[in-house]
């Protein structure tokens, strides 16, 4: 049987999209997670303001499923439509290379500093807005990531 | 609006102290700041203290006593003085509870030990001599303790003259060994070759077995003395709740008075007191104090230089709820600006653009006014939800904007004809939605200059206002006005070079007038080549305003996504998975769905306040302020009526 090698590349990029994003997203929330439940053993009313820190790496597990997604939707992979040229499934699976490594990479480092945040409101409960700021910088870089990926994608001619 | 604070003295007689802290506590309008070394109502302050711990603790016994509250219901209202008449009752109850709670720590402290006791003995339950008195020969040496099950073969190797008995199976065994007192250092070690831990009986008469059965029996009657004091505890705790938070109220409100009253200098027969009023609140106070007495002096003045006065802001009634926004920032230097009215507007703006979907803006604008309504919150929270209730509203239009109701396509809804968008839908034209960012984040920013401008003039300082502010909007204006000739079709070249002239305009305008302080025209030229390069500040921040696309995409195409795989789940040809696929999907639309607002409105809440703090602060905002804590009713439980 001959290989689509356009489908392939589409499913290789949907594929590295979800699984990176998603494994930096799981770094950095069970980072975060871990931070939490030690603040939460000393002061179990600190739960709601450390959930709240201890979700925001979580988003880039969000932005790399969007991207999948998008690219399985547009190579036709989820309804099984014809067949897709070799640049266009290439093209697809370069789209998905921003957010597969700036959601691996800002999930882990944001996850850090959401830890950092975590300790932060340990102490200073009243800060919880700064620390979850400081937090939020660092996704500033996937949201761009997001953003070029899905530019990349949309930009992509098939069929 | 910054409010300017006064600064006043205030001397009255000691008698009518009391009276007139509390007065002023009504009006919440006095800061009390330290008006010297003084000790005298330290005590008093330290008795406080400890009544609202004491009072704390008691509260967390009887909070588990006590029915959940539903996460709506408003917190009860009462007159300051009703909280007080709880004080007596709740200070007998309170220290009952705690006797009951240490004695039953006590008593859980002693099962506890006793059961480590068992559980260490257990593995000697057969060894059949009294504990204390086995060694019996002065000849022999014993040797007792635990040795690892894979060395026990090695014991055969040891002494010819000792031996030893094993009490026990298992992983670990118990052993006692026995040799002449002649051999006992050959044999310690050969011990220490051995996987060997020495074991001491505890100091208890009789074997390992009735010193167990013993534990049992005493643990038997504490636990029944820890029911008895549980269900003591329970009968003095249950329905107590709203006695309690009365009282810890009362008691906080006292403390604070303490803490007022610790910062006052006395005389023999005087007090006085320093503290800082809202210009406008000045008449307030003197009634409050006039109500009193008419023996006081009352000094009310201007700040001077090297006094920093609080940072205290109104606003209008929409505008307030955003001075939390500005507060999880810094607050406004008191002689700066208060930026929250500006800020305000754009906050509710770019809020609604991230979220964009008229559904999840409806959810969102329903709940938070459920809350506002029943909960009634006030201070951080009641100014959260009515910032998020107003992004909610400004979700609902954005989503009608650009087309997505609950992550479809509002013609697919409404069954109109290509009617939504009603602007852009940034699946069919991203560049123009990206476009539309830019456009927005330029007019915040510039806006931030112009403020900054404002600022210089009203401080009379109009070379600032032009050369550092008027001079960058030139150079944006331009830069801009430059490129649209070769962007848009149809608009004619000279518009490029009027753009070019803005830009150019502005850019020497820095260049000669920046170092204006130097006289040197070397040094002028390099300070305003070093504040050209801010152009890259600028452009980098205008480029930041993407995420606003970006993260309405992550809403509107993650809601999509969950409504396609429910779709595919409703999808079977077999009618019964149809069916069951259609209840499974239901109930996880809403799951997704709920999950999927919740996630992105804490997303779109802290990504616009970056927006707000960085790029639009970050122009023209002079923080540093420091909080005006007026002495005033901090109560938790209940909200005082009487004002």
């Amino acid at each position: 049987m001959e290989l689509q090698w356009g489908t392939i590349f589409a499913a290789a990029g949907a594929a590295m999209a979800a699984v990176m994003a998603g494994v930096g997203s799981a770094l950095g929330v069970g980072l975060a997670g871990q931070a939490s439940a030690g603040v939460v053993s000393e002061d179990p009313d600190r739960f709601g303001s450390c959930l709240l820190l201890q979700l925001l790496p979580g988003t880039q597990g969000i932005y790399g499923l969007l991207i999948a997604f998008v690219i399985a939707s547009k190579a036709g992979l989820l309804t099984g439509a014809a067949a897709l040229s070799a640049t266009a499934g290439l093209n697809l699976f370069l789209a998905a290379i921003p957010i597969a490594f700036g959601g691996l990479l800002s999930a882990i480092a944001q996850g850090k500093v959401a830890v950092a945040g975590i300790n932060l409101v340990a102490k200073k409960p009243e800060e919880q807005g700064k620390a979850m700021l400081m937090t939020v910088m660092v996704e500033t870089y996937a949201v761009l990531a997001l953003l070029i990926s899905f530019l990349l994608v949309n930009g992509v001619k098939v069929g | 609006m910054i409010v300017s604070m006064k600064r006043m003295t205030l001397v009255a007689h000691k008698a009518d102290e009391t009276a007139i802290l509390n007065a002023l506590q009504g009006t919440g309008a006095v800061e009390v700041i330290s008006g010297g070394q003084d000790n005298s109502a330290q005590a008093a302050l330290e008795r406080a203290q400890s009544r609202v711990h004491q009072f704390g603790d008691a509260l967390k016994t009887i909070r588990p006593y006590a029915p959940k509250k539903s996460f709506f219901a408003a917190p009860a209202e009462a007159k300051a003085e009703e909280l007080f008449l709880m004080l007596p009752d709740a200070v007998s109850l309170s220290e009952q509870l705690s006797v009951l709670n240490r004695e039953l720590a006590a008593t859980k402290s002693e099962i506890d030990k006793n059961e480590t006791l068992i559980d260490a003995l257990r593995p000697w339950e057969a060894f059949p001599a009294d504990m204390q008195t086995y060694q019996v020969s002065k000849k022999v040496k014993y040797f007792t303790g635990i040795i690892a099950t894979v060395d026990v073969e090695k014991l055969e190797n040891i002494e010819s003259t000792a031996e030893y008995q094993l009490f026990n199976e298992g992983l670990m065994r118990t052993c006692v060994i026995a040799c002449p007192l002649d051999d006992a250092k050959s044999v310690a070690n050969f011990l220490k070759s051995l996987d060997w831990t020495d074991y001491v009986f505890p100091k208890m008469p009789g074997t390992p077995a009735e010193a167990m059965e013993e534990l049992s029996e005493k643990n038997r009657t504490l636990n029944a003395k820890k029911v008895e004091l549980e269900s003591a505890l329970c009968d003095s705790a249950t329905g107590r709740e709203g006695m309690m938070e009365s009282a810890f109220d009362a008691a906080v409100i006292e403390r604070d008075r303490a803490l007022a009253s610790a910062d006052l200098v006395r005389s023999s027969a005087t007090f006085q007191l320093e503290g800082w009023v809202p210009s406008d609140k000045e008449e307030l106070v003197k009634n409050a104090i006039h109500q009193i007495t008419d023996a006081y002096y009352l000094d009310v003045r201007e700040p001077e230089e090297d006094e920093v006065p609080p940072s205290f802001v109104e606003n209008k009634p929409f505008v307030t709820p955003f001075e939390q926004v500005t507060n999880l920032y810094s607050r406004p230097d008191p002689n700066g600006i208060d930026a929250t009215p500006y800020m305000a507007p754009f906050y509710i703006l770019l809020f609604g653009l991230m979220l964009s979907d008229t559904g999840y803006g409806l959810v969102l604008a329903v709940l938070t006014a459920l809350f506002i309504k029943l909960k009634k919150p006030g201070g951080m929270s009641g100014g959260f939800a009515r910032v998020l209730f107003w992004g909610g509203v400004s979700t609902m239009v954005w989503g009608a904007l650009v087309g997505t109701i609950f992550g479809m396509d509002f013609d697919t809804l409404l069954g109109t004809n290509n009617l939504f968008p009603l602007f852009v839908d940034p699946m069919e034209n991203p560049i123009g939605m990206l476009i539309l960012c830019f456009g927005l984040g330029v007019l915040h920013i510039l806006f931030g200059v112009a403020l900054k401008m404002k600022v210089a003039f009203s401080r009379g300082d109009w070379q600032s206002a032009i050369f550092d502010s008027f001079s960058w909007i030139l150079i944006v204006v331009g830069l801009i006005v430059f490129a649209v000739p070769s962007a848009v079709q149809g608009v004619p070249v000279v518009i490029s070079t009027i753009g070019l002239g803005m830009a150019g305009l502005g850019a020497v305008m820095i260049l000669l007038f920046k170092g204006r302080a130097s006289k040197n025209p070397i040094m002028r030229t390099l300070s305003g080549l070093g504040e050209l390069y801010q152009v890259t500040g600028y452009l980098s921040d205008i480029l930041s305003y993407a995420r606003l696309f970006a993260l309405g995409i992550a809403t509107g195409v993650i809601a999509s996504v969950f409504n396609q795989l429910c779709m595919m789940l409703m999808g079977s040809p077999n009618i019964v998975l149809r069916i069951l696929g259609i209840i499974v999907a239901s109930a996880l639309l809403v799951a997704l769905h709920g999950f999927n607002v919740a996630i992105n409105t804490l997303g779109a809440f802290v990504h616009c306040a970056r927006l707000q703090y960085v790029e639009f602060y970050g122009k023209f905002y002079e923080p540093g302020g420091r909080a005006f804590k007026p002495l005033s009713y901090q109560t938790r439980h209940y909200r005082v009526t009487d004002k």
